[in-house]
């Protein structure tokens, strides 16, 4: 049970990473820094921290 | 700092094998016992002053510019400590004092997001198995040379690298009931500090979790990997009790590299105290030259 749960996630966890942790603070640095790209800098946030999140999980690193 | 009172012979090469191996353990007895209050207060003091940062950046008091290299050095200071105690250097089972040991080993490693007992267990093996490509759950951290380390560090970090999960896989190897609760407690901790990192990143505090945990760790990890690791290892080809384990003369000094230029000590008698190792070395340094030890000029 507990690993039918655990498996997916831990295998998804870049990603996940990228949603929970990158995106925010993605956000926090473009306010902070006072950047305006025309969109609101959580969506900016969100799509960096997926997609290089999304990239992690597949390619299994991040750099 | 203690110094030996064993009078050593003029001509080391004209004794025998096992006259310099009860010498040698004469030498050695003199550093081990007594408490180490040093690593104790190191290990608490550590994660008091750590975990004080948290509220003082969140309340505005403390600028994250002058927490962020505190964190960091809290994250490098945080694992040593408890690595006195994986040795039982504190205090022994049954011992009095043996709760301080587990103490300051559970306390001392949690910015570092390591359990005690799995450090614990997956260190014990890297002593047994130093260098072995198979067995030693550090191998991964053998690198041609400083750069090398650094970026092999940064490797092993990655999700899908087989040498980040080495400690993974020599618990899974040891099966035991406590290495099988070792991996459950990791998962555990795994998990919690990523809820925290989440949670605080989406209450408007990403900045604050980047820089006194997540960053500070990631730096730390790779000094801990360079100098616990790397260095006194290196180049990590040798087996065997003379061999596996060298001294080395930092650029950074002693205090820089954490008192690993005498990390060779350590391997021989795990169980004299960090602070004691430097005295041990000098003690012992003709002993390792007889022995044919790699001693790098120092």
């Amino acid at each position: 049970m507990i690993r039918a749960i655990l498996g997916p996630l831990m295998k998804n966890m870049p990603f996940l990473f990228g949603i929970g942790f990158l995106a925010p603070l993605t956000k926090e640095v473009l306010v902070l820094s006072h950047v305006s790209l025309g969109v609101p800098p959580l969506a900016i946030g969100l799509v960096i921290g997926g997609t290089w999140g999304a990239f992690a999980t597949w390619k299994g690193r991040w750099i | 700092m203690n110094t030996s009172t064993v009078t050593l012979p003029d001509n080391l090469s004209a004794l025998s094998s096992q006259e310099l191996m009860r010498l040698e353990k004469q030498i050695a007895d003199q550093f081990m016992g007594g408490l180490p209050w040093g690593s104790i207060c190191w290990g608490l003091g550590n994660l008091v002053v750590w975990l004080s940062l948290w509220p003082l950046t969140l309340s505005g008091i403390l600028p994250l510019w002058i927490a962020f290299p505190i964190a960091t050095l809290n994250v490098m200071l945080s694992y040593l400590p408890s690595h006195e105690a994986q040795h039982r250097i504190i205090a022994q089972e049954g011992d009095k004092l043996f709760w301080l040991n587990e103490l300051v080993g559970n306390l001392s490693t949690i910015p570092m997001v390591l359990p005690y007992e799995v450090a614990r267990l997956t260190h014990l093996e890297h002593h047994k198995h130093t260098n072995d490509p198979e067995l030693d759950p550090d191998i991964g951290t053998k690198a041609k040379g400083p750069w090398h380390s650094i970026l092999n560090s940064i490797r092993n970090r990655q999700p899908g690298s087989k040498a980040g999960a080495a400690y993974g896989a020599t618990l899974q190897r040891l099966g035991t009931p406590a290495a099988e609760r070792a991996g459950l407690i990791a998962l555990v901790f795994q998990l919690s500090y990523l809820a925290i990192l989440f949670t605080l990143a989406w209450t408007g505090h990403a900045l604050v979790a980047a820089l006194i945990w997540w960053l500070p760790r990631h730096i730390a990890q790779t000094y801990i990997q360079f100098y616990l690791s790397w260095a006194p290892h290196h180049p990590g080809t040798e087996t065997g009790r003379y061999r596996n384990t060298r001294s080395f003369r930092s650029v950074v000094g002693n205090i820089g590299s954490m008192g690993m230029q005498f990390h060779i000590i350590h391997h021989l008698y795990p169980r004299i105290p960090l602070m004691q190792t430097p005295a041990a070395y000098w003690a012992l340094k003709p002993v390792l030259e007889a022995r044919g030890c790699q001693l790098d000029g120092l």
